[in-house]
């Protein structure tokens, strides 16, 4: 799989980050020359993600990766553009931009993985029965039951089929938001609302300790 | 779809669990995630609360930083 292969090197010398900003806004040579040359770092980028992720697409072969990597290194040029006026130096250019490049082929291969799979979206919890236990396990299980208990309880319907798809379902965030149409920031929220509420009522309980170290919900 | 989901692995309470405070979206985990790396590679005792907690809840922002943080590891342009 040589195509998607991460260690292929570049040939240019690098710019800096004023070079980029003026080659990218030149309407003429220069700029053609920048935008070729940013599709190259981003393609970069999206070959390195789509290579860390191939595993999530097992039947893919090499072919197939790599018109991943070139359509996510097309769609993550547009979004670098269009949102070039908001970079602000807070590091390296090619840093900024390669972020958009790992996140275009990261959401590519994601939905390319569930793209013919159901997403199951579970309002409930298996319990499983598990008899007499030894000490240690059993408490394991008195805390696997109180959170089962808090899911079921202190949960609104749609953080409990969110929490449940996402964390134990392992439906990605992005799929998942495609399929409901939400957004990743939203169910991102709702995460974390959830999480919040299951540690009140866990702290509540005594099944769960409240760190000083660190905020609390 | 009402069918019930798996019972609970360790790892699923410890993510259930996880204190994801303080919050910070996912846009703003993507605003914020080249100067995060970067200054995480410069030093790695650098201290973001905030990124760190939102790494430490959102599987898919806490995988694009580890990609990135490779990129930037083995640069090339």
């Amino acid at each position: 799989m040589t195509t998607v292969n991460p260690t292929t090197p570049d040939v240019v010398p690098p710019l800096g980050d004023d070079a980029w900003l003026a080659a990218l806004t030149d309407g003429g040579g220069a700029g053609h020359q920048a935008l070729a040359r940013l599709r190259e770092v981003l393609l970069r980028a999206t070959r390195h993600q789509v290579w860390r992720l191939r595993d999530l697409l097992p039947g893919a072969g090499a072919g197939e990766l790599e018109d991943l990597a070139q359509q996510a290194a097309d769609d993550a040029l547009v979004a670098v553009l269009r949102r070039l006026g908001t970079f602000e130096g807070r590091s390296r250019f090619t840093t900024w931009a390669y972020k958009f490049g790992v996140l275009h082929a990261g959401v590519a291969v994601r939905r390319q993985a569930w793209r013919h799979r159901e997403v199951p979206l579970p309002d409930t919890l298996t319990l499983v029965d598990t008899g007499p236990t030894p000490a240690a396990i059993s408490e394991a299980t008195q805390l696997a039951r109180a959170v089962e208990a808090a899911i079921a309880t202190e949960l609104t319907p749609h953080q409990r089929r969110v929490v449940l798809a996402l964390l134990v379902e392992q439906v990605p965030i992005d799929v998942l938001a495609d399929r409901l149409g939400s957004t990743r920031n939203a169910l991102y929220k709702t995460l974390h609302d959830a999480r919040c509420r299951l540690r009140t009522a866990l702290t509540d309980s005594g099944h769960l300790q409240i760190r000083t170290d660190r905020s609390t919900p | 779809m009402t069918s019930p989901a798996r019972g609970l692995s360790a790892e699923n309470i410890r993510s259930l669990l996880a204190d994801t405070s303080p919050y910070l979206s996912c846009d703003d985990c993507f605003a914020r995630l080249d100067e995060y790396v970067e200054r995480t590679l410069a030093d790695p005792r650098h201290q973001d609360a905030a990124m760190q907690a939102h790494l430490a809840g959102c599987g898919a922002c806490a995988e694009e930083a580890e990609t990135l943080r490779e990129l930037l590891s083995h640069p090339s342009t």
